[in-house]
């Protein structure tokens, strides 16, 4: 960041994909007059630091976890337990969900681990202590997969609850659809969504890369398009600041929905409760007027 | 409590102690190599993880693109390791004998080397080495384990076995005690002692390898996969004492059932404070580890 800021002298800075080195960039961005648009990272108080130059495209874990903490409430899914990152998008996701859920909704166990491990049983054995009826999985593709799996063959049958990396055909590639049936997750993109926007990005995604396209893909193209946007309403391709002052009033229809800024410059874009079938498709459960069958999720 | 608190409790227990045992095993597995490595060169192969993530990747690499078959690739996984070992002995660790601060800087290039070298073959992704028949479960009343839980347990305890074997009942393990003993002295009574440094790296890699071979198909095949074993393993042999065979393997499965359980009641996070915590205490009552024998001289 400091080298794009004081060497390149960039105008924008698009991406980070992790909420503590995002934090760690956000002052950098603010001292060079930078805007910083994030669109994968989810620690919620990313945006809260009144850093006026920080913009966060995709939805904080805050947002992610309202749609699922209603689904916990409405099954009656108590007690609820967590095995998540040790780090700012575990700990912010873990206390997130707690705050949101219905106070009849107990917490089991809640169980932190370091990037890079591999080993859930200890956190399987605790979960079974704790009769938890379903289980949070706060981190992504790699670990998540691996925890489904100690989670299923130790025999637990706890409703599975992840994130919104774990709803797509790449993460079929690393489990078998046995483990997944009936895991739900929050979504900011339901690749197989029968919405006319993410339908398009999806084929031309598929065309120009030969997989399925998912979230992190559109909320980046969504942040790269916005930046270009924004320049165009500022009149300026190099002028940091008023590129800042034009995202902070734009309004703009992406690909993962509509998009326009809060106080804390925190787009609001939709969220989506998706949930594996037993043939290895999904099924949009949330919102209610999207409810699809299997294959459409 | 109440006698549903005692049954979920005593679950909880049993689940983690063959948990417990299954890392632990693979912890005795890297002790063993590299407490053997110190016993008659006196090196301490910090780069020892890199050759259990060999065994990982070695072993993915021969069922995946050469066999199709897993015992088989586990065995030319262990014979690749053998022979690797050899040329490190040859080539780098045999200059550096009792030379403490230099085999620290060697380890660590080689470590360096390993694991950058891994995300250049395979890619910076972990792999998934798929083997259905060590995924299959066995029911223990309403718990359940992958087989690959007793396989590495059960491949871990021949191991040791063989290795008692060869060290007690061979001409040849007979010499590599000999020259752990006494290594001069071995050599005034015709023991060739490069010959036994060679062999001894060889075994110690291929036990590596092994339990690479083992650990991957449970989890992933990644470039840090051996850290976390060579922390335990050198963990194991400082608790065990530096030098002793039966110290490792009692060290290895202490630790690995100590940090299963130790998550009954503390927060998993934790899990390591409590596993160094013990070694702590252990070597403030008895610096030289609980099966070393202390020598006149020592702290």
């Amino acid at each position: 960041m400091q080298r794009l800021a004081s060497i390149d002298h960039v105008p924008v800075v698009l991406g980070e994909v992790c909420s503590p080195a995002a934090a760690a960039e956000a002052p950098v961005a603010s001292d060079y007059s930078i805007p910083l648009i994030l669109t994968v990272p989810t620690a919620p108080d990313l945006t809260k630091q009144g850093n006026s130059f920080l913009f966060r495209v995709n939805a904080d874990t805050d947002q992610l976890n309202e749609a699922l903490a209603a689904y916990v409430g409405e099954r009656h899914l108590s007690p609820l337990s967590f095995i998540a990152w040790n780090n700012d998008a575990g700990r912010g996701g873990v206390n997130g969900m707690k705050a949101l859920l219905p106070k009849d909704i107990a917490i089991g166990y809640v169980g932190y681990f370091d990037v890079g491990a591999v080993d859930f049983s200890s956190d399987v054995t605790n979960i079974r202590k704790s009769g938890a009826r379903a289980v949070m999985l706060l981190m992504d593709e790699e670990p998540g997969a691996l925890a489904i799996r100690q989670i299923r063959d130790a025999g637990l049958d706890s409703q599975l609850m992840g994130t919104l990396a774990m709803g797509s055909d790449r993460f079929l590639t690393r489990l078998d659809a046995k483990y997944l049936d009936g895991m739900v997750q929050y979504s900011a993109f339901p690749p197989s969504a029968p919405l006319p926007r993410i339908q398009e990005f999806g084929k031309a995604y598929r065309a120009r890369f030969g997989e399925e396209a998912h979230g992190f893909a559109a909320q980046s193209y969504d942040g790269l398009l916005l930046a270009v946007k924004a320049m165009q309403a500022a009149g300026t391709a190099t002028d940091g600041a008023a590129i800042q002052k034009a995202l902070s009033g734009i309004s703009f229809d992406g690909v993962v929905g509509h998009i326009q800024f809060d106080g804390d410059n925190q787009a609001k874009p939709p969220v989506y409760i998706t949930q594996w079938c037993k043939d290895g498709t999904r099924k949009i459960d949330f919102p209610a007027n999207l409810k699809s069958e299997c294959g459409a999720g | 409590m109440p006698a549903s608190g005692i049954r979920f409790a005593v679950t909880a227990l049993l689940e983690q102690i063959v948990n417990g045992m299954m890392m632990g095993a693979i912890y005795v597995l890297v002790a063993l190599g590299m407490v053997l490595i110190f016993g008659v060169m006196e090196v301490l192969n910090f780069a020892h993880g890199v050759l259990f993530m060999a065994g990982g990747y070695l072993c993915d690499v021969f069922v995946v693109h050469a066999t199709g078959s897993y015992p088989l690739a586990v065995v030319l996984t262990m014979v690749t390791l053998a022979i690797v070992g050899m040329a490190l002995e040859r080539t780098v660790f045999r200059r550096l004998r009792v030379n403490l601060p230099m085999q620290i800087v060697a380890s660590l290039g080689l470590i360096l080397i390993a694991e950058n070298g891994a995300v250049l073959l395979f890619g910076p992704s972990a792999l998934q080495l798929s083997v259905p028949s060590v995924r299959s479960l066995v029911r223990v009343g309403e718990l359940s384990f992958t087989v690959q839980h007793f396989i590495i347990v059960g491949a871990t305890v021949v191991s040791i076995g063989a290795l008692h074997v060869f060290l007690h009942h061979t001409r040849f393990g007979t010499a590599l005690r000999a020259t752990s003993q006494n290594a001069e002295a071995a050599r005034v009574i015709g023991i060739d002692s490069a010959s036994i440094y060679r062999i001894t790296f060889a075994v110690a890699c291929a036990l590596a390898g092994l339990g690479g071979a083992l650990l991957g198909p449970l989890f992933l095949i990644s470039p840090q996969m051996g850290d976390l074993p060579l922390l335990k393993g050198l963990t194991a042999i400082v608790l065990g004492g530096m030098a002793s065979i039966p110290g490792a393997i009692v060290g290895g499965f202490a630790i690995g059932i100590v940090e299963a359980v130790s998550t009954l009641f503390i927060a998993t996070e934790y899990r390591d404070m409590v596993v160094f915590t013990v070694l702590i205490a252990i070597l403030l009552m008895r610096p030289w580890g609980l099966f070393s024998v202390r020598v006149r001289g020592d702290a």
